[in-house]
């Protein structure tokens, strides 16, 4: 754990070059998770018609409802 | 496996169950791979001469991957004769005979939307021209290379084609000298000179 951003940085950097390095066979297979992530997104009822329930933050002072 | 056999395949794309319907995605299962095996095929058949991959699947072959709406693959039309006039009718046609589904400007095979774009620049025409054939687990793919990609990224110039460049640079996959040559060929000096001087601090 460190609080250095340029060791942070350079820590992501790394970790990109070697996502880019995997076989080509295996980032298309995370293509496709990705794309399958977005349709269900997509898909997904909006938070109004699968019921949920919403917080309403209370009135401010002098505020009537 | 073939695009047809795929196509059969009802499986759940989303990891829920096979029966439930909105866990599907057209009842295709959403495998790029064949795809590109539709594409080819479809080259073997004569109806486009050439195609290469662009676009952010194109550049995930050099890259790391990251989500994108649509496949974009760029053709040349073999030429019609006595007709100047160029129309994708005939890859619709061949492609929807085989299961393809038309949505808006795409043709949607084994769940990927494709969108087939015409060599509209001689930037574009010179990345067909010199594309590359990657394997993919043993399927041919032609795809720009990642100079060209990185050319038409500074050429197009959006928010997300500019951090596309960052990517290729960061990544160290741009042969220099190629990359330099082809902003040389294509009037795109300037406009690198000025993607520099902006991102300074975030080029390595």
């Amino acid at each position: 754990m460190t609080f250095d951003l340029d060791k942070i940085l350079e820590s992501k950097r790394q970790f990109r070059r070697r996502l880019a390095a995997r076989p080509i066979a295996e980032k298309l297979a995370m293509l496709d998770a990705l794309r399958e992530g977005a349709l269900a997104i997509r898909s997904a009822p909006l938070a109004s018609e699968a019921g949920i329930l919403h917080e309403k933050p209370p009135p401010r002072q002098g505020e009537v409802e | 496996m073939l695009w047809d056999e795929c196509r059969t395949n009802v499986v759940c794309a989303t990891g829920g169950s096979p029966r439930d319907d909105t866990r599907l995605v057209g009842n295709e299962r959403v495998n790029i791979k064949d795809t590109i095996a539709a594409i080819n095929q479809m080259q073997a058949d004569g109806v486009v001469e050439r195609y290469a991959i662009g676009g952010a699947v194109g550049a995930t072959f050099y890259l790391e991957p990251v989500a994108t709406l649509d496949l974009d693959v760029f053709i040349n039309f073999p030429p019609k004769a006595g007709s100047a006039l160029v129309s994708p009718q005939p890859i619709f046609d061949y492609l929807k005979t085989r299961g393809g589904r038309i949505e808006g400007e795409y043709i949607v095979i084994a769940g990927w939307p494709v969108q087939f774009l015409r060599t509209a620049s001689p930037l574009i025409e010179e990345a067909l021209a010199q594309s590359v054939e990657k394997d993919v687990a043993g399927i041919p793919a032609r795809v720009f290379t990642a100079e060209h990609l990185a050319a038409i990224a500074l050429q197009t110039g959006r928010a997300k084609d500019k951090v596309r460049i960052l990517q290729f640079v960061e990544t160290a996959v741009l042969d220099h000298a190629r990359f330099q040559a082809i902003l040389s060929r294509h009037g795109l000096q300037e406009a690198w000179c000025r993607f520099e001087t902006q991102f300074r601090g975030d080029i390595p």
